[in-house]
């Protein structure tokens, strides 16, 4: 009695031993929806918080570049130029005094400005009408806030602005120097620049038709996470506005929902000739070209085969699943042709950015995914080889140099003509994704 | 990929992670529901809520022994919850009221018994009879174990078993008699 027992007990314990059931459809997503709700707080609070420092790191670079512009660091000062009414600003720690402390400089012949503190009488002394300077201008470099740098161009000295950095300053008129704004000694304007960009997307689409059973397909269709990135030519019009075009590599992709694959099937496969498998989704029908696949629907009768449940069973047939799911993949290479509009031209730029863009499809698989790896399933039929989409959005250009630049692009793209009309009705996918890389002007 | 990554990747609410773990173990752990639960409605609740809670205690595993088993263990005792609601509503032993099994059938050829058979067969018997069964020759539970966990006295749990092996028996011989009938049709 005791052996048959046992007998009994093992046949049911080996028996259901690694033995495998594929879960009801939708039991999935109903527990991570209750694990997320436990999750959310915490991904709410760390975006509020990267929200919070990017603001406020915004916030600061822009204050900082404000104060940088304001100040007169960039003017310079060249001698031996005529000129009507230059102005310079000097420190001085005691106004009331100048005047006395001009004379006793201008006696002194021995040109230490160690002794003073402030040279402003020394300066109009000057009389560099060549490169033999005067001793005492060869001394000034030794004084506090002043830097000479011989102009080769135009022969001439060039005097960098004085030490900001004074509380009071007083205006100093003199007929020798000439004050040149930054404009005038500027360098030819860059108008072409290249930029590197690329972004995580959100996909999704728009369903304008009114077939009923496209609707039903796209209700247990959910985007993928897709990316874009490439490389963009850009020219400057005006000051104000820009043309841009490149060429951008895309990848976009959606998950179908209740889809059962196992493998192993190629052994009981029969068909010749044609695919084992179709299966409709709302941007064309999938069709299998890999013969190790087995698929079938759950609830719904989108799985189109000869190997139907009276037919063959994969449970019996012991063909190992795989997955309840299904990723489609469509890979894009696009020709945008953008304009830019440059809203503000400080250290911080912005810019709009509007335009339109040829996508050419380069790429389009079925597979699912198990363990990171990706399994085959076949192709998507009935694909516009050639989309038009247009985009919308609104860049942030930080200049790290006169020549590199960060660019931030958040990016609407809308695609007009729809990817595939093989069901019957119009998906119009839409995508957002924020840009980012680095542009170079020359 | 690696189980500790995907563990660590759900304690951060990746929802990839996530949906990894359960489409990894879903299958195996949905056959351990079935196999506790009389129908389809209740081992899919049993599944739901038993993989809420591995999530919200996964980080009180510790790395000791196999993830699959931890898994598992946690399964069961949702499914023992679920039994032990109802026995709060009326008592269990009351259901031992089946009709005893005429008698044991002779030496038995088990062979062409596939696992859904299996599964068809243990889901058939009488609650009790199914969870101390389940408990004791999957599991490997002792019937003191077993008594504490639904709740019943030692005597109860093996006279549960000794009927569940009882019916089990007869059940596979109908199982194989059949099927040896429809091989040779």
């Amino acid at each position: 009695m005791n052996e048959k027992e046992a007998n009994i007990d093992l046949l049911f314990r080996n028996g259901l031993k690694d033995y495998e059931v594929l879960p009801p459809f939708g039991v999935c997503d109903n527990i991570l929806s209750a694990v997320r709700i436990k999750s959310r707080p915490y991904v709410f609070l760390r975006i509020a918080a990267a929200i919070t420092v990017l603001t406020a790191l915004s916030f600061l670079t822009y204050r900082w570049s404000r104060q940088v512009l304001v100040e007169p660091s960039s003017a310079v000062i060249a001698f031996n130029v005529p000129v009507s009414s230059p102005i310079i600003f000097l420190p001085t720690r005691n106004p009331q005094n100048l005047q006395e402390r001009k004379e006793s400089n201008v006696k002194s012949s021995s040109g230490s400005l160690s002794e003073v503190d402030n040279v402003i009488p020394f300066i109009e002394e000057v009389n560099a009408t060549s490169f033999d300077y005067p001793d005492q201008i060869k001394n000034i470099q030794e004084a506090k806030g002043f830097y000479f740098a011989k102009n080769e161009t135009s022969n001439s000295l060039i005097l960098p602005y004085l030490n900001t950095s004074a509380t009071n300053s007083i205006k100093l008129t003199y007929s020798g120097f000439q004050y040149f704004p930054e404009a005038i000694v500027a360098k030819p304007e860059k108008r072409w620049s290249i930029a590197a960009m690329a972004s995580p997307t959100y996909y999704s689409s728009f369903n304008s038709g009114s077939d009923a059973l496209s609707k039903q397909l796209t209700s247990s269709e959910q985007p993928l996470v897709s990316y874009s990135g490439g490389v963009a030519f850009s020219y400057k019009l005006s000051k104000r506005f820009s043309i841009q075009s490149g060429l951008y590599y895309s990848s976009l992709g959606q998950k179908v929902d209740g889809i059962n694959s196992f493998s192993g099937f190629q052994q009981y496969q029969y068909t010749k000739g044609g695919p084992n498998f179709e299966v409709l989704t709302a941007n064309g029908t999938v069709y299998t070209n890999n013969p190790d696949v087995f698929l079938s629907s759950q609830g719904t009768n989108r799985v189109i085969t000869a190997y139907t449940n009276d037919v063959f069973d994969p449970k019996k047939a012991s063909l190992q699943p795989v997955s309840t799911t299904m990723d489609q993949n469509f890979s894009y290479l696009e020709l945008p042709v953008v304009l830019k509009f440059k809203l503000i031209d400080k250290t911080i730029g912005i810019n709009l950015i509007g335009g339109l863009s040829y996508n050419l499809l380069v790429n389009n698989s079925v597979y699912t995914t198990v363990d990171g790896n990706k399994y085959s399933i076949g192709k998507t039929e009935g694909l516009n080889p050639l989309t038009l989409s247009s985009s919308l959005g609104m860049g942030m250009e930080y200049s790290l140099s006169s020549k590199i630049s960060l660019n931030l692009e958040p990016t609407f793209r809308y695609y007009l003509s729809p990817f595939s009309d093989a069901t019957g009705s119009f998906i119009h996918p839409y995508s957002f994704g924020i840009f980012s890389g680095f542009s170079y002007k020359f | 990929m690696e189980i500790k990554k995907i563990i660590k990747g759900c304690l951060a609410g990746n929802r990839r992670d996530q949906e990894l773990l359960y489409r990894r173990h879903a299958a195996k752990l949905y056959a351990v529901c079935l196999q506790y639960s009389g129908n389809d409605e209740e081992a899919r609740d049993i599944l739901q809520e038993g993989f809420i809670k591995i999530f919200d205690n996964l980080e009180h595993y510790k790395y000791e022994g196999s993830f699959e088993g931890w898994m598992r263990r946690i399964t069961v005792n949702t499914a023992l919850e679920k039994f032990r609601s109802r026995h709060n509503l009326y008592r269990v032993d009351d259901i031992d009221t089946i009709k005893e099994p005429d008698a044991e059938p002779d030496n038995q050829d088990y062979a062409g018994l596939e696992a859904n058979d299996l599964l068809e067969i243990i889901r058939e018997l009488p609650t009790k009879y199914r969870m101390v069964f389940n408990l004791y020759a999957i599991e490997g539970y002792s019937h003191k174990e077993i008594s504490k966990m639904i709740n019943i006295s030692e005597g109860t749990s093996k006279s549960n078993l000794s009927r569940a092996r009882v019916i089990l028996q007869r059940r596979v011989g109908s199982y194989t008699g059949l099927k040896k009938i429809v091989a040779n049709e």
